[in-house]
């Protein structure tokens, strides 16, 4: 039976129906007996599946387990093992520092796929408006200002995304494509360790996993920046 | 008190004074103690040997239920203690049970459509119906729409859930769910 | 990405063939700037660049030699070059700087240091001796039988080192990386989207950090490794075909592990993929071969057509 009504009543119980189609359904199941009867059917479908309950084995299973992990009764660990220190890190940041950079670099990162693309579309902060006259920054003064901290590296990204701005016409389309969709992938990640930062602020790795991609997003405005003041 | 005792004791006064068993014999066996696994195991063999019966028809469910487990005790190290321990556990029973199969192409053929599903569950005999009769007939659907059937619900899994662990958009998850439902309307136990 | 390349006669302009050769004297470097198309070096038992290659009539190939470097820049008359193929046989000792926009790039033969940067095109070396940096945006690089401090970067596409030896780092954004029969005290290989795969022994002494976000790791350990194991991750697995003595836990999201004497440090982060341990030629080493095998047989195939 594929009738549009019927094929729309599962997700009329679930809630899943644009507002819509719910009221059109609604309106149908006033005046259709067989559709109604089919939803009441459905509903004791789902109302016996969750009655559905846990089912213990016919036998216990316990001894096959113990056997494949060798665990045997009452074994205590060796005791934990000493943190062992990581290696240094090539870029440093406080921990508070980071928190507030990646909010930063957010903001940015919005504006810096509006750039690539030219202004289509009116970028979220004034700072990013390309100047069409003076000097545009040299690539090396950017990057010496990005190592330390949050400020410098807000600004070493403004100031590439400057650069790309200015010299964006050199690229190829493909390649500012390909760029842009790069420091996209760049930004999710940024994004996903900074939410799992919010939850766990001490913990070092996504501490260090997250200096880690906001370099890698700064190392990639500056090739493109590279590339795209090469005259 | 030995180290561990020490930790459990942290986790008890971290959750004010209330002790989640799972979350204390969690972090034990994750050291090796053995006999802290063996409490998680009584606590949640049935749930999760409900899930395996069900999801499983083509293979030895108790064997599978032994893998879920052994894998639960190689995987507790990572077990971050972020969700409860019996969510995770059953996440990884998921793993576990959909990763027997190898290939997506057979996956693939076990999305049939409505009419051939009507076909696979015989007709109702009439007689005394038994609750066995709704789990038989849940056995017998394509194993795609009964997956969907059972994760959503049996254990209540939202569509978008689902779709990740079974590698489907989200809109196949519903529409193998309602095929699942529509063939089992002729099976309700009354 | 291979683009079109001229071919020897077009219907409208006049093509020019060029094929000179000069004498080189060691000590002097070779470097070939060609906007688009091709740049082949294959080395040779001759102390002489010969260069040889297609332009249309709009370009213009600049070759200069000086004490230290035999240079061949492309030109364009009006506008950017058109794409030119460019094949030079050159010395083993030359060191080669090999650069272009929408150019592929191959080397072959190299005993010397090797750099090469591309933007739309791949990077294909097999050999190279010293300071190796092969660099491409939109391309995948992959190098082979090389020697020394290895750099290989794309952003776009994958990275690959083979029987190589000598210090790596391998970077991509979007990518995966394959270090394959490698021989590497310090290794250092990063990508966000993509896989990594080492297969190579672990050294004593050595250091070797595996990042990756959304990609899985595998790592080759063969019995007898000395490694002090750090595993990171936010939101992934990790997998081993050995048992691994886990002793401890770190409140967070990771834990530590000591095979034999922790002589080594090595480092394995995925913030929500697998990480995994495997055997020399274990199941899972097999299965990474077979793919490897097609993927070479598919891209034999490809360079054919």
């Amino acid at each position: 039976m594929s009738d549009r009504w019927v094929d729309q009543l599962s997700d009329y119980l679930d809630g899943e129906l644009p507002a819509n189609e719910r009221v059109a359904l609604e309106a149908h199941l006033q005046t259709c007996d067989d559709c109604s009867e089919v939803l009441d059917q459905l509903r004791q479908v789902v109302a016996q599946a969750r009655t559905l309950g846990g089912v213990p084995p016919r036998r216990d299973l316990w001894a096959g387990i113990a056997q494949r992990i060798g665990a045997t009764p009452g074994r205590k660990a060796a005791g934990e093992l000493a943190f062992r220190p990581r290696a240094p890190r090539r870029w440093s940041f406080s921990i508070p520092q980071l928190a507030a950079a990646a909010i930063a670099l957010m903001t940015l990162s919005g504006g810096s796929v509006w750039l690539l693309r030219g202004p289509a579309s009116p970028g979220p902060v004034a700072t990013m408006v390309p100047q069409p006259t003076g000097p545009v920054p040299a690539i090396n003064t950017a990057v010496r200002g990005a190592v330390g901290g949050t400020d410098s590296y807000a600004q070493a990204v403004a100031d590439l995304e400057r650069v790309l701005a200015t010299g964006r016409g050199q690229l190829d389309s493909t390649t500012v494509r390909v760029i842009e969709q790069n420091l996209a992938a760049i930004d999710r990640a940024i994004a996903q360790a900074q939410a799992a930062l919010k939850a766990d602020p001490s913990n070092l790795y996504l501490n260090s996993h997250l200096a880690e991609t906001m370099r890698r997003k700064l190392d990639l405005l500056r090739q493109a920046a590279a590339l795209a003041s090469v005259s | 008190m030995t180290e561990l005792s020490l930790e459990a004791a942290t986790l008890e006064s971290e959750q004010t004074g209330r002790t989640d068993p799972d979350a204390v014999d969690a972090t034990l066996a994750a050291s090796g103690d053995g006999t802290a696994f063996e409490r998680l195991y009584r606590r949640h063999i049935s749930r999760i040997y409900g899930l395996a019966r069900r999801m499983i028809t083509d293979d030895d469910i108790d064997e599978v239920t032994q893998d879920v487990f052994v894998r639960a005790w190689q995987k507790l190290a990572t077990f971050r203690g972020e969700s409860a321990f019996g969510t995770w556990l059953h996440r990884l029973a998921i793993n576990v049970i959909l990763g027997r199969r190898e290939t997506l192409g057979i996956r693939r053929k076990r999305y049939l459509d409505s009419d051939a599903m009507l076909e696979l569950i015989p007709a109702r005999r009439p007689g005394p119906e038994t609750a066995l009769d709704f789990e038989s007939a849940m056995a017998r659907l394509p194993d795609g729409a009964r997956e969907v059937f059972v994760l959503h619900d049996v254990e209540g899994y939202r569509h978008e859930e689902i779709a990740e662990m079974l590698g489907l958009a989200t809109g196949t998850s519903k529409s193998q769910l309602h095929r699942a439902r529509m063939a089992l309307r002729q099976h309700l136990d009354r | 990405m291979l683009l079109t390349l001229i071919t020897g006669t077009l219907a409208f302009t006049a093509p020019q063939q060029i094929d000179t050769s000069l004498a080189v004297a060691r000590g002097q470097r070779l470097e070939v700037n060609s906007y688009g198309g091709e740049i082949v070096v294959r080395a040779w038992n001759r102390n002489t660049v010969r260069i040889e290659g297609n332009s249309s009539a709009q370009d213009r190939l600049d070759i200069t030699s000086s004490a230290t470097t035999v240079s061949v820049r492309t030109q364009g008359r009006h506008g950017p070059p058109s794409e030119i193929r460019l094949t030079i046989s050159a010395p083993p000792w030359m060191a080669l700087t090999l650069s272009g926009v929408h150019t592929d790039v191959k080397v072959e033969g190299s005993v010397a240091p090797v750099t090469v940067e591309t933007v739309e095109g791949d990077v294909r070396v097999a050999g190279g001796d010293g300071l190796i940096s092969l660099r491409s945006v939109q391309g995948s690089v992959a190098l082979r039988g090389a020697k020394g401090r290895i750099s290989v970067n794309s952003v776009n596409e994958g990275v690959e080192v083979t029987r190589s030896t000598g210090d790596i780092t391998a970077g991509t954004v979007n990518g995966e990386i394959s270090l394959d029969q490698v021989d590497a005290s310090t290794v250092d290989a990063n990508t966000v989207n993509g896989d990594i795969i080492y297969n190579g022994p672990i050294r004593n002494g050595g250091r070797y950090a595996f990042s990756t976000h959304n990609g899985d790791v595998t790592l080759t350990v063969a019995e007898g490794t000395n490694a002090s194991v750090a595993v990171s991750t936010f939101n992934g697995d990790f997998e081993s075909e050995f048992p691994v003595p886990i002793s401890g836990t770190r409140k967070g999201k990771g834990f530590n592990f000591t095979l034999g004497n922790g002589s080594s440090q090595v480092t394995l982060e995925s913030f929500q993929g697998t990480i995994e341990l495997i055997r020399p030629g274990g199941e899972k080493a097999r299965e990474i071969e077979r793919d490897r095998q097609h993927e070479r047989q598919e891209e034999r195939d490809h360079d054919r057509d």
